[in-house]
């Protein structure tokens, strides 16, 4: 009696559960679904009163974007995809060395892993001026090397966090044994703790790359042309000439994809990444 | 002391694996930072790159304009704002989804889409759907019998706060989760079976366990929302008038609009040592909690 009564009050709880689990699902992704759908509508389809949400799917505006005469978007694409990823290595290479001295050594632990861990609650504008004129005299303005050496910065501290809790993971006993053998730091970082790191490179590298993809102050500031990433380059479709619906739904799509399907992988890490920075920053 | 030299020697090459980065941060980091002091202590120009000095004069103007208390109004004003509400709704929404999310990592995912999207795509995404003529929302809303005019100026600061809630409340609930997940079921069975129940083991056991992700939710937000940019310079500029101005749109338009240089680097400096403040404060208290 009492049993059913309780499993009666947890199957309505359940519901309620799933009811607002729908309900806030949709609420956040709304934009994201409506200009998804919008990318493949007709124009005839976007602009049907009311809405239509079944339709027949066209590409016609994703062939429109990458034929675009006024904007290059498939440059921009290419700027985004070369601009992450040679940031995301550069900050790996930086940070994955020092996270070991940090955690095998203590060295610069007390001073620069605060400092570094700080430095991603700093307002990026305070940097934007003289980076413009520092980019400015040594010839980097508008160039991919100079927007990936900003997202180098930016990604810094996240990189440096979870390299750090990863080494503390790593048994001491391996680093030990290697030492035995006799070797150095830098063999034993290359031959013992380079293997291991795959899961946690994995993941530095997915967050840096969706922040890196979705930095937008700096592609502002320093690029003009050659170097727009797509975040930058997406608005372009709606300053000139007014706003056309299909293309720019169809380049909000593909701006928006490579960190969605990324997150999909790399949103547990962004919680861990989070709390490990907290006890151990 | 042969062991004393091998301890330095150690120490000395885990030294050299610091430089680099080291040198880095100090190259893009500290040099900039530097170039901004001198600049905020000189009549930098586009065309007078170098600047001579004029002592405090870029202080006096940013200090003395009204815009820049505007900014700083609205900055600071939109960050308590949308942390409240951020926090607030995540830790409502753990409570209720939490039993539903824990065998469905898929679940989770889908809520967590929104953060994964630049905000300024974002902005521009909303600008799209609240256009007041073809945009989704309204259209619908003109249906049920209401006009509202999402990018005007009477409801412009709501839109602005509803998108910055809409998309980073999922990271709040994230950190939270994750936090509400490491809390260990042998201490909420250890509760129940000592007949605490529903909202009594909440608040006295779940709630302080997850003090510490609370204090990191806010910080960050807080901060994140602080220095916004992105969605409100695609969706408004920082208009109409300033009235969306946030801070870092401030710096932005001193410098790129109205190209007072030597003030916007001042009102830089005045920025980062606001920040400097503030997170040396709170580092102070969370290690005084801890």
């Amino acid at each position: 009696m009492i049993v059913s009564r309780h499993s009666r009050i947890d199957s309505v709880a359940h519901f309620l559960r799933w009811v607002v689990f729908v309900a806030v699902a949709l609420l956040v992704n709304f934009p994201i679904l409506s200009t998804v759908l919008t990318s493949f509508k007709t124009n005839a389809d976007i602009n049907a009163y009311p809405p239509k949400w079944i339709f027949s799917p066209t590409l016609e505006h994703y062939r429109a974007v990458l034929a675009s005469p006024n904007v290059n978007y498939s440059h921009y694409i290419m700027n985004s995809i070369v601009i992450a990823t040679l940031g995301t290595i550069f900050a790996i290479v930086l940070t994955l060395p020092a996270a070991y001295a940090m955690v095998r050594q203590g060295v610069g632990r007390t001073w620069l892993l605060p400092i570094i861990t700080n430095l991603r609650a700093l307002p990026l504008i305070i940097f934007a001026i003289p980076f413009y004129f520092m980019y400015k005299q040594v010839g980097l303005l508008d160039t991919r090397i100079g927007l990936a050496l900003i997202s180098c910065i930016i990604n810094i501290p996240i990189a440096l966090v979870m390299f750090v809790g990863f080494v503390q993971d790593v048994p001491r006993e391996l680093d030990d044994a290697a030492k035995i053998d006799g070797a150095s730091m830098w063999k034993t970082l290359w031959h013992v703790v380079l293997p291991l790191s795959r899961p946690v490179m994995l993941a530095v590298f997915l967050l840096s790359f969706i922040y890196s993809w979705n930095e937008f102050l700096f592609g502002l500031i320093l690029t003009t042309k050659n170097a727009v990433p797509v975040t930058v380059g997406a608005t372009f479709f709606v300053t000139s000439r007014g706003i056309e619906w299909g293309p720019t739904a169809a380049a909000m799509t593909i701006g928006i994809l490579p960190p969605l399907i990324l997150g999909l992988f790399a949103y547990p890490y962004i919680g861990k990444s989070m709390l490990a920075g907290a006890v151990k920053g | 002391m042969s062991y004393a030299s091998f301890e330095t020697k150690e120490q000395a090459s885990a030294r050299a694996l610091l430089v680099p980065l080291c040198l880095f941060m100090g190259a893009l980091l500290g040099f900039p930072t530097l170039i901004n002091l001198w600049y905020s202590f000189s009549d930098v120009s586009f065309q007078n790159m170098i600047g001579s000095f004029v002592g405090i004069d870029n202080y006096v103007a940013a200090v003395t304009n009204p815009k820049m208390w505007q900014a700083l109004r609205f900055s600071l004003q939109f960050a308590v704002i949308c942390t409240t509400i951020e926090v607030g709704a995540a830790l409502i929404l753990v409570f209720i989804l939490h039993p539903l999310l824990v065998k469905r990592p898929w679940m989770t995912a889908i809520l967590m889409l929104p953060m994964m999207v630049s905000p300024a795509l974002m902005g521009v995404m909303y600008r799209l759907i609240l256009n007041e003529f073809t945009g989704a929302v309204p259209v619908y809303l003109e249906m049920m019998g209401y006009a509202v005019n999402f990018l005007g100026r009477g409801s412009i600061y709501k839109t602005v706060v509803a998108i910055e809630v809409l998309q980073w409340t999922p990271f709040a609930f994230l950190i939270l989760l994750t936090a509400r997940q490491t809390v260990s079921y042998e201490l909420e069975e250890a509760a129940a079976v000592d007949g605490a129940t529903g909202f009594r083991s909440t608040f006295h056991i779940l709630l302080p366990m997850m003090k510490p992700a609370l204090v990191i939710v806010i910080f960050v937000r807080f901060i994140d929302s602080f220095r916004v940019f992105d969605h409100i310079y695609v969706l408004t500029g920082g208009g109409p008038g300033n009235l969306t101005t946030s801070i870092s749109i401030y710096i932005y338009k001193l410098f790129f609009v109205q190209n007072t240089l030597g003030e916007a680097v001042a009102v830089s400096i005045l920025l980062l040592l606001m920040s400097l403040t503030l997170i040396v404060v709170a580092m102070r208290l969370v290690v005084r909690r801890s």
